[in-house]
């Protein structure tokens, strides 16, 4: 997956499907609402599901996946992170907290 | 006609103070971008097509796990659904515009302009005011995150490898997971993904993640029934 005209047309697929995930209700539009009404509760518990997902797993064991160590920098980094996303609502402090705390651990540990 | 005019500047105006939370995001888009070894012109227009940059990061990290084409359109288009509730939202107000703008501007629909048109202020303009407030926020946030990309590919590209810069896309998740944690059930249902997540990470073709994903849907409405059964009989 790392052949440039296939990441290109990975770019143009996924640019295409969200583009018409955009347009779905405006193109229906009128004959579509009682669809969404249904789905909403579906749509609201998808966000954390799908962010737990992501995150979790890269958090707790180093990249890349074959190796399965769990690295107790990346934990410590991510409670630094939760701490701060707890006081700022903004993606970027909690971010910049968890990488500071990574980057000094390793720094003084050699 | 002009007043209408008056609207989009109104609404780029309005976009501006926002910046401040789109650029540190689109730093993070671009630096990590390049840090995965992909050229300037690959970010950037990954960036233009994609316009969403939750859906680029998590399709980053699959790129970077070498997992198949299927599972990283699945993927990215799974964080995006999101946009159905915004489609859904404008529909009374694009759906009756001419295709050329129709289109444009539902390609161009983010978390921004939903949180700028769909306030109540709108509400009270009128139908060709609100089109153009939106044009103008629509095409000012889709301005200032290409600017705020390019700005990442090029700073990113002066920082080491062994900082880990790749380390910060989990991290942002992170931050945004904790935001969407607005009650004890929505808790249960990142608990749930985020461990079958871990348990399933072997599956092939990566598809441990669409696993997860279902499987902490099906929890969050599974669980509330079964606890109000359990406690009913207590």
């Amino acid at each position: 997956m790392s052949d440039n005209l296939q990441l290109w047309l990975l770019f143009v697929a996924v640019g295409l499907g969200t583009f018409l995930i955009r347009l779905s209700f405006i193109q229906f539009h009128g004959s579509a609402e009682s669809l969404i009404a249904r789905s909403k509760h579906i749509l609201m518990l998808l966000p954390p599901a799908i962010l737990a997902a992501l995150c979790i797993p890269a958090i707790v064991f180093t990249r890349p996946l074959t190796d399965y160590q769990p690295d107790y920098y990346q934990w410590a980094a991510a409670l630094v992170a939760i701490l701060v996303a707890r006081f700022s609502r903004s993606v970027f402090w909690p971010v910049v907290g968890g990488m500071i705390c990574l980057w000094l651990l390793r720094y003084f540990t050699g | 006609m002009k007043d209408d005019r008056k609207q989009f500047w109104l609404g780029v105006r309005d976009l501006l103070p926002l910046g401040s939370g789109v650029l540190p995001f689109g730093l993070i888009v671009g630096a990590t971008g390049g840090s995965l070894g992909m050229s300037p012109e690959m970010v950037l227009g990954m960036s233009a097509l994609f316009f969403a940059g939750s859906a680029q990061l998590a399709a980053y990290s699959l790129i970077q796990d070498n997992a198949p084409f299927v599972i990283i359109v699945a993927t990215a288009i799974v964080v995006n659904l999101r946009f159905a509730i915004y489609s859904a939202t404008f529909a009374p107000l694009l759906g009756p515009l001419p295709k050329r703008y129709r289109f444009t501007l539902a390609y161009m629909l983010s978390d921004q302009t939903y949180g700028l048109c769909s306030m109540p202020a709108q509400m009270q303009k009128t139908t060709p005011e609100r089109i153009w407030y939106l044009a103008g926020v629509t095409l000012a946030l889709y301005v200032t995150w290409l600017i705020s990309v390019t700005l990442g590919i090029v700073l990113g590209a002066g920082i080491p490898a062994h900082w880990s810069l790749e380390f910060t896309i989990p991290l942002a998740f992170l931050a945004m997971l904790i935001t969407t944690i607005t009650s004890r059930l929505l808790f249960m249902v990142a608990v749930i993904s985020g461990c079958c997540a871990i348990a399933f990470q072997l599956l092939p073709f990566n598809s441990g993640f669409i696993v997860a994903v279902a499987a902490g849907v099906l929890g969050g409405l599974l669980l509330p029934s079964w606890l109000k059964r359990k406690g009913s009989h207590e």
